[in-house]
């Protein structure tokens, strides 16, 4: 958390960076206007409802959302992984110059572990009980890159090395549940890596593991994106992670984008109330509360309570029951993507964006 | 640390309309909306009636063997006698309406036994733990070895050859009674298991550390905290038993064990299976009872098993 | 080395268990009463030389405990004494009429597994489609049909009615099938093999889809899709693997049930195995073959406990070897 208070700190006194920051890599996926609906179908679950962001390459951006907010599916949707019955009902996911969201379940096997990966959250469970790691990650190099069972378990003992895994030799033959947590999501990473992807997303890569542990892990992320040039979506809750990890931000609430933008522009001078909320929140170590003079702390803010289930609103904002700024239209027109500063993008009618009106 | 799988990212039913008003309540209701357990539901309640009233509407005695004159043995169903006459001369309708309540009996009798046994042995085993614990585990794991059936029989024959010339032998329906009393005996350790498995989960939730704090006995605890709240998966287990008690005992009738002064489904079909080419009428009859019977009791388990813990099926 | 040191652990479990069942058979039978005198009053007419040649044999003035000795000294060199009946060493005689029960009973089961597989997964992989409930519900019926009466409906619908296949027995007395006495006991064969098979494809096939099913749903499974491997290697190598393994700890129970239900399912057939001969044997007081036949069912049931346990402890990596 003091991170995040340093971030902010060192972005505020700095605004003109927001803008300056990597040169312009060219845009690696771009999801635009994804549309993911759970059934019934005669009245679906819009759990992700219009959708859009883009990748560079090279970059980390971060998704971040609480439970529900719709940010794992929408990763999940890039590798076309949608647990069922949910499916894709609109938009596109432009990768390498095609629409993945219009593939085939065959087609995308081939991108699968080849030129996307994915890191799963509870490192625990994403393994295979059964079989040896090494055996594992074997068998995938095996099936894209056809090589002989020696050579891949050599490579596999290579990325060990690469992901700060000791003694990476005898490691090869043992089983998930000989190893720690933090070993299991190093074994996970390095599967990840293992065809040198061109994406790869990690979904709370940290969420299922000890703090000191989660640390670890985080470093050895940003030490593999300074030394591979990674491009990663990092899908988490935690604001924290994602101020140290990320390059770009996506806010999403309730299956809508609020904002996206620079990371230092959106700790700065968050605009979506929804991240103001959040940001407010959190616990500063370097302020003090004060206190009035009945005695009484002034209480930490916090988001504003749920009005009715994010899901099941009338169609607009799906933030308009909590917000503090709400205004009558907001729960009936749904807010479109409106520039505020180059690079970044918010969701509202309040910061000024134009309005749809949605369907129910 | 949460312990979220892709799966988990389905949301939620929508909350039903009404407010939860105890398990029992909500049980029933989500009982009601299985489609199987009320089919099963109304099977048994098909038997249970047959077993209370239809004495009183059978045509004819279980032991009248006149139809033997006219129409004669093996004769094929007709109205005055339904599903025909078996044999002996029997009226088979009424001697399947007199099998209910000994199939319901025997059903209940052995589960109850097998109940109490099974819950005392498991509720100990599994709240005390530790070597109490292992020695009645290693003592289940022998009854859950034991072939029950190959036991039973070679029991019962046994008993009835011993208790020749003895006061025994005018018990009434002893023989029954025994039938009973074994395949309860030998019915307990699937229910130990549970119960076992249940205690062992639910000693260590934090109504029961609550419960201790403001001073509950032990015996407090086990009777009003933990037992009732073992009792939904029980009665899945003690359901499918009834069943398998009527399969039991219908086996042990088939194979001519039964006692021969109850009328059950098992015997006529022990006594009937011989003309099974010619009176098929006399064998289906009964088999088909006992089918029902069992469906009737699995099917209720099913249902039961939706109500109280929708997600232990798939 | 820590194998070995499971294996014998387990096997010392096996033969305690062993002498457990055998007093238990031995004493619960003579508890009853003392044979010889049980046998005088069910059969009238014994002669004296017989009852003789038997207090002898089984050394019945001496105390029980004596006599469970013996007997099981002689048990270990697979001496079942005489029957009565038959006046054939028991060991024959459970040779041959075991021989019988395995014929009908291995086949179902092997047969049983394969299909239970084939539907299992094929009915996860359509979850809450219609094929799926299709399979569930004849799999559900099935396990509530007794099986049994199944066997009769069996009989009565390809022996007596359709006239296909052979009503009873093992063997045709006259005029084998075709003239060859291999395909005359393979057509006697296959009611009680598709009784028993039924019967045992229900339960696994509902087993099979319930963990294929809990299997489909979790995190590895997905993240081997995540990582490009096949569909179809996916569900039939790794998701099928992960979901036989709790079936074979129901194996082991099944064959008990089977073991312990022979008796009805061979009187259904009137088929010579070892049900039919242990029934005639309680029928007919035959004491050496009913704790002959006791003590080898009882055996059979512990060896295949014993024999599940440890292949599932090779094949599970996760269960530790203590």
């Amino acid at each position: 958390m003091t991170s995040l208070a340093a971030e902010r700190r060192a972005a505020a006194a700095a605004p003109g960076q927001a803008e300056a920051g990597a040169p312009q890599a060219p845009v690696l996926v771009s999801v635009e206007n994804l549309r993911i609906r759970f059934p019934p179908w005669n009245a679906p679950l819009k759990v992700v409802e219009d959708v859009s962001y883009q990748v560079r390459s090279g970059e980390t951006m971060g998704i971040v959302g609480e439970s529900g907010s719709g940010k794992t599916l929408s990763s999940l949707a890039i590798l076309n992984l949608l647990p069922p019955p949910a499916r894709i009902t609109g938009g596109r996911i432009l990768f390498e110059g095609e629409d993945l969201a219009a593939k085939s379940q065959a087609q995308m096997q081939k991108l699968r572990g080849r030129r996307l990966a994915m890191i799963f959250q509870n490192p625990g469970y994403s393994l295979n009980p059964l079989l040896t790691v090494g055996a594992q990650l074997a068998e995938i190099l095996k099936i894209h890159e056809k090589l002989p069972r020696a050579a891949a378990l050599q490579r596999v003992e290579e990325l060990f090395r690469l992901v700060g895994i000791t003694d990476p030799g005898s490691r090869l033959s043992q089983y998930p549940h000989e190893m720690s947590g933090g070993m299991k999501q190093r074994v996970c990473i390095a599967r990840a890596l293992l065809c040198n992807p061109a994406l790869v997303l990690a979904d709370e890569p940290t969420t299922a593991l000890d703090v000191t542990i989660q640390a670890q892990i985080l470093d050895l992320l940003e030490e593999l994106k300074q030394r591979l040039g990674m491009s990663m979506i990092f899908v988490t809750h935690d604001m924290g992670v994602v101020a140290r990890i990320a390059d770009r931000i996506t806010v999403m609430y309730a299956g809508q984008v609020c904002e996206t933008g620079d990371k230092q522009a959106v700790f700065a001078r968050p605009s979506h109330p929804y991240t103001q909320a959040l940001l407010a929140s959190t616990p500063r170590i370097d302020k003090s509360y004060a206190v009035d003079p009945q005695g009484r702390r002034e209480r930490l803010p916090t988001v504003g309570l749920a009005a009715t289930p994010g899901q099941s609103l009338g169609g607009g904002c799906r933030f308009a029951g909590r917000c503090p700024e709400a205004m009558p239209e907001c729960s009936r027109l749904v807010p479109q993507a409106a520039a505020i500063e180059p690079g970044r993008v918010v969701h509202c009618l309040k910061r000024g964006s134009a309005g749809v009106p949605g369907h129910g | 640390m949460t312990d979220q799988t892709l799966a988990s990212h389905v949301p939620a039913p929508k909350p039903a309309a009404k407010p939860a008003r105890g398990i029992w309540r909500q049980g029933w209701q989500r009982f009601a909306r299985s489609r199987t357990g009320m089919l099963g539901l109304a099977l048994v309640l098909l038997v249970v009636a047959t077993a209370l009233i239809g004495p009183f509407l059978a045509p004819f005695d279980p032991q009248d063997q006149s139809p033997m004159l006219d129409p004669g043995a093996k004769a094929p169903p007709s109205w005055t006698h339904p599903l025909g006459t078996d044999r002996m001369g029997y009226d088979v309708l009424s001697r399947l309406i007199y099998g209910a309540p000994t199939a319901l009996a025997v059903g209940l009798g052995a589960m109850a036994i097998a109940s109490l046994i099974g819950v005392l042995v498991g509720g100990f085993a599994g709240y005390r733990g530790g070597t109490t614990d292992e020695v009645l585990m290693r003592f289940t794991d022998f009854f859950l070895v034991v072939p029950m059936f190959v036991v039973i029989l070679a029991v019962v024959r046994l008993l009835g050859v011993a208790i020749v010339n003895t006061p025994f032998e005018s018990v009434p329906y002893l023989n029954l009674g025994v039938i009973i009393l074994l395949i309860g005996v030998f019915s307990w350790a699937p229910i130990a298991r549970m119960t076992r498995a249940e205690f062992l989960r639910l000693k260590h939730q934090e109504f029961v550390e609550a419960a201790r704090c403001i001073g509950a006995t032990s015996g407090d605890i086990l009777f009003r905290h933990i037992l009732p709240n073992a009792l939904p998966s029980l009665i899945v287990i003690i359901a499918l038993g009834i069943g398998g008690a009527v399969l039991a005992e219908a086996m042990i009738g088939f194979l001519g064990f039964g006692d021969p002064a109850a009328v059950s489904w098992g015997q006529l079909l022990y006594f009937n299976y011989e003309a099974l080419k010619v009176a098929p009428w006399a064998s289906l009859s009964p088999g088909l009872a006992i089918f029902v019977t069992v469906l009737g009791f699995n099917l209720l388990a099913d249902g039961l098993t939706d109500a109280f813990n929708p997600r232990a099926k798939a | 080395m820590r194998v070995f040191v499971f294996l014998a652990r387990r096997m010392i479990f096996a033969i305690v268990l062993m002498l457990g069942v055998s007093a238990a058979i031995f004493f619960l039978i003579n508890a009853i009463g003392n044979p010889i005198e049980l046998m005088m009053a069910e059969t009238p007419g014994m002669t004296g030389e017989v009852i003789e040649r038997m207090k002898g044999y089984y050394g019945l003035d001496q105390p029980p405990f004596t006599r469970y000795l013996l007997w099981l000294g002689r048990l270990i060199h697979l001496d079942f004494g005489t029957s009565i009946v038959y006046n054939q060493p028991v060991g024959s005689l459970i040779l041959t009429w075991g021989w019988q029960t395995l014929k009908i009973q291995l086949p179902a089961i092997l047969i049983a597994l394969a299909i239970a597989v084939l539907f299992g997964v094929t009915a996860a992989r359509r979850q809450h489609s219609r094929s799926d409930f299709a399979v569930m519900g004849t799999a559900l019926l099935g396990q509530s049909l007794p099986a049994f009466f199944l066997g009769i409906l069996l009989i009565f619908l390809f022996s007596y009615t359709l006239d296909w296949l052979p009503s009873y027995g093992a063997y045709s007395t006259r005029n084998p099938l075709w003239g060859s006495p291999t395909l005359d006991a393979l057509w006697h064969m296959i009611l009680p093999i598709a009784m028993l098979t039924f019967f045992n494809t229900a339960t696994l096939t509902l087993l099979m889809r319930s963990n294929m099913v809990d299997v489909l749903k979790s995190d590895f499974i997905a993240a081997m899709r995540a990582s490009g491997i096949p569909e179809r290697r996916v569900i039939y190598v790794h998701a099928l693997r992960a979901a036989f393994i709790p079936m074979l700890t129901y194996l082991g129970l099944l064959v008990g049930l089977m073991l312990g239900t022979a008796p009805v399912t061979e009187s259904v057939f009137t088929w010579p195995g070892l049900g039919s001969l242990y029934v005639a044997a309680i029928h007919q007081l035959d004491y050496p073959v009913i704790m002959g036949a006791s003590a080898v069912i009882a055996f059979m049931l512990i060896c295949t406990t014993l024999l599940t346990d440890v292949i599932y402890v090779l094949i599970d990596p996760r269960i530790s070897l203590e």
